[in-house]
């Protein structure tokens, strides 16, 4: 148990670490703090502009769907980026055990993913001048948390796809597109499509956005207890069948060595 | 007048080390060397990784800028008049790099015929005689990214040539390719000072240097230890001996009381299959394989042999000073 | 003359490579396609056809500037990572006369956008469009797209000494999107914003877009937006001798 402790956090945070060596705050900045405010600006003007919704829409639904860029880029990274730096198959050969492996690196990518949305959500609401009551500020950091781990599920199988896909950087871009729309970040559900908002019931999101809207707009933990575990769920089955495909693809890929890119 | 001159050539890298407290550090990756090369010479510069083969070659071709000391290439300066310096020179680096994978090895060799004012009218002739040269005609309409390592370095050398230049630099040109590929750069690279041109050859292997070279220096850690031709520098080591032993395992100060021997020139250990090779370069009239063997106490001792010096000796004992 | 060819028959290669890398084209046709059907979605919400049509021309120019914003940004990064930027240095030619068929290039597949976006809105939104002035229109898109490869450029050249740039480029996308009216119009924004807007030629691209399809007076927009691209390639050239001359002494053109 204790090892398996110790491959979960110093796994996790050495390989979290070692990726982003680049990831300078020349990059952390500009991709983390300011591009999700951009993003909630650029929505926001287009809702007045388009006489909509207020402020307050469009800050909480980008701020949480911005979180998807860390969690989706990021967990691709930690496991398929390997592969190009080619430790991935020293890891697999290693008989630490898989599920704290592979959750192991998806901490560190859930809280980086859970503090970027914590900041554009305050740093929005400041910009815009929407007032978000005291008392929501706890349930809604939670709320945060939620749907950043929700999204690393599924970022668990963009991960496992990127150890087959070789353009994975297009593949998180198209991901977080799909999101934008379906989740109801930007278009309320009941303006999209049935079929659109029936797939965005098991999309990440889709249940922590309607439940940060409710508690901005005075609701306690308690009215939003459905959707914070619908979110949970949600993320929880991303992330098993990520780990599944991760295992399946481990061993194709054993069997037809095409673990290495050379 | 010079075909390549350098004079006391340096160049000093800043790295900077830590995020948010930077603490900037200077290498200094070529210390003060000066050479010339005559027009028409094969001229070799040869030394281990990281010695400042690279560097220098950079400076001359005018994509670095040295931090003290000056160069000419054709009487001309390099920093001053960088982009007549550009016009005259040539330059070929080896590795896989340098290709523009999506486009055709045809299309490559246009983009830069183009880019080095090769008029319209003379391009497809000077691309198709290239190609001949080269060993790539028939297969020039292919796209790169299915050339193999051979092809895109010999496209490298079309490319180089492109433009006719009177000058050419070539930076380990043969790296990282198999021995009958290497073997047809070689050949080409020697038909180029047939041709008239003054080359400018790096690189890390001995026979290369010695096979194609009427000259060489040989650089380490910077600086020029060692200037003449293949035959100067055998000569250099020539008077001494070499003694080989097998080795199984072998301590560190077992190396450094062998290396303090008096009458020893220069120790290395080579790695064979199953064990090491202790090679031992000694002064000439010296008699110091018991010596050697005495001081081997405790390690597995296999053949000993002894021999007369070759270049690569000379080079082990010019880098390892 | 030669400097003409140059253009042109890097031009074409930069073409050429761009439309054969399959991955990120679709990548860079896509992407903008997401944000325009979230447009579409939320001006539907507003119900009146007058603002979706509107919305149309502007996620469709919003698709040209990713084209160029996110790709021209990590020009030199990625010639770096070819190994091909020393190689580029090395030739006699003025570094900016290489530099600008690239732009040029990556603004040209930005019309593919514009297409793919005007297609998108009228298949899946029913947006129907007419074009006023048809010829005016082909002219104020021409006009954008010497624009956007002027600004592409001037971005590339600054780029050179960031290893960072391709994060840079992106980082270029929000902004202009938000800024120069493609889907909220100058009057919405603060005051200050103004001016910055008004020294952005995509803002006078997209008017004259707007403008020739709707029946307007185009005329001039383009001229405003090919002055200030113009512009742009004069500072870009200027800059270009400054940048490259600091890589040469710091020894930024190589990766190793």
């Amino acid at each position: 148990m204790i090892v398996a402790a110790r491959i979960f956090f110093v796994g996790g945070l050495t390989s979290f670490r070692a990726l982003f060596y680049w990831l300078t705050p020349w990059i952390y900045i500009p991709t983390m703090l300011i591009a999700p405010i951009f993003q909630i600006l650029l929505f926001a003007y287009i809702g007045r502009s388009a006489h909509l919704r207020s402020d307050e829409f469009y800050v909480i639904g980008n701020a949480l769907q911005y979180s998807s860029i860390p969690c989706l880029f990021a967990m691709a990274q930690s496991i398929g980026g390997e592969r190009f730096q080619d430790t991935l198959s020293a890891i697999l050969v290693s008989p630490a055990a898989r599920i704290p492996l592979f959750f192991g690196r998806s901490l560190p990518v859930v809280l980086n993913g859970a503090l970027v949305s914590a900041f554009s959500l305050a740093v929005g609401s400041l910009i815009l001048g929407v007032h978000l009551p005291a008392s929501s500020f706890a349930p809604l950091a939670l709320v945060v948390l939620i749907a950043a781990f929700s999204c690393t599920g599924l970022g668990l199988i963009n991960a496992a796809l990127s150890l087959r896909i070789r353009e994975n950087a297009v593949l998180s871009n198209v991901i977080f597109g799909f999101l934008l729309i379906f989740t109801g970040a930007n278009v309320p559900l009941d303006d999209l499509p049935s079929w659109m908002s029936t797939a965005a019931q098991g999309l990440p999101f889709t249940h922590a956005i309607a439940a940060a809207r409710k508690l901005a707009n005075g609701a306690g933990l308690g009215d939003v207890g459905g959707l914070v575990g619908a979110e949970l769920l949600v993320g929880a089955i991303y992330g098993v069948a990520g780990f599944l495909l991760l295992r399946w693809f481990e061993t194709i890929s054993r069997r037809h060595a095409s673990l290495e890119r050379s | 007048m010079a075909a390549i001159e350098a004079a006391e050539l340096r160049r000093t890298y800043k790295t900077h080390t830590g995020t948010f407290r930077r603490r900037a550090k200077e290498i200094e990756a070529v210390r003060g060397i000066s050479f010339a090369v005559e027009p028409g010479e094969l001229f070799g510069l040869l030394g281990p990784n990281g010695a400042g083969k690279t560097t220098t070659i950079k400076m001359l071709i005018t994509l670095l800028i040295p931090t003290g000391g000056s160069a000419r290439v054709l009487g001309l300066d390099v920093v001053h008049q960088a982009r007549e310096v550009r016009k005259r020179i040539g330059y070929v680096f080896g590795g896989e790099r340098g290709v523009y994978e999506r486009l055709s090895g045809y299309d490559n060799l246009r983009y830069f015929a183009e880019l080095y004012g090769v008029p319209a009218r003379e391009q497809k002739r000077r691309i198709e005689e290239l190609l001949e040269l080269v060993g790539l005609k028939g297969r020039e309409q292919e796209r790169a990214e299915g050339y193999s390592r051979g092809m895109k370095q010999r496209l490298h050398v079309a490319r180089g040539l492109l433009h006719d230049p009177e000058v050419l630099f070539l930076d380990e040109p043969t790296i990282g390719l198999d021995p009958v590929g290497a073997r047809e750069v070689r050949a080409t690279i020697a038909s180029l000072t047939e041709a008239g041109k003054t080359v400018l050859l790096t690189t890390h292997y001995m026979f290369e240097a010695d096979a194609l070279c009427d000259r060489i220096a040989v650089i380490s850690k910077g600086s020029i230890v060692a200037e003449g031709t293949p035959l100067d520098l055998k000569r250099g080591v020539a008077q001494g001996s070499v003694v080989e032993v097998e080795v199984f395992g072998i301590a560190d100060e077992a190396l450094e009381r062998v290396r303090a021997l008096g009458g020893v020139v220069a120790v290395a250990i080579e790695e064979r299959e199953q064990a090491q090779v202790l090679v031992v370069q000694t002064e000439p009239d010296v008699e110091l394989t018991q010596a050697i063997l005495s001081h081997l106490n405790g390690s597995d001792v296999g053949r000993i042999s002894r021999r007369e010096p070759t270049l690569e000796d000379a080079y082990v004992a010019l880098v390892s000073e | 003359m030669s400097s003409l060819r140059l253009l042109g028959v890097s031009w074409w290669l930069q073409f050429k490579m761009i439309m054969r890398s399959p991955f990120d084209g679709i990548g860079n046709v896509i992407y903008p396609l997401f944000f325009a059907t979230t447009a579409f979605f939320v001006f539907r919400a507003g119900d009146s056809p007058r603002t979706l049509i509107y919305a149309s021309f502007g996620a469709a120019v919003m698709g040209m500037w990713s084209s160029v914003s996110t790709s021209a940004g990590s020009a030199m990064q990625r010639e770096r990572w070819w190994g091909t930027l020393e190689l580029l240095v090395t030739t006699p030619r003025h570094f900016s006369l290489i530099l600008l068929p690239t732009t040029l290039g990556l603004a040209t597949v930005g019309i593919y956008n514009l297409a793919a976006t005007l297609l998108w809105g009228r298949f899946l939104f029913g947006v129907h469009l007419t074009i006023a002035h048809p010829l005016l229109f082909a002219l104020a898109i021409l006009g954008t797209v010497l624009s956007f490869a002027g600004l592409g450029f001037l971005f590339a050249v600054s780029f050179v000494r960031f290893r960072a740039a391709w994060v840079l480029g992106n980082f270029f996308e929000y902004p202009v999107w938000l800024i120069c009216g493609f889907l909220v119009p100058l009057s919405f924004l603060p005051g200050w914003v103004h001016p910055i807007s008004w020294a952005l030629a995509p803002t006078w691209g997209m008017s004259a877009i707007r403008e020739s399809a709707l029946g307007g007076s185009p005329l001039p927009d383009i001229g405003a937006c090919v002055g200030l691209g113009l512009g742009y390639v004069v500072v870009g050239v200027l800059v270009t001798d400054r940048v490259l001359r600091a890589a040469r002494v710091s020894g930024s053109l190589s990766l190793t």
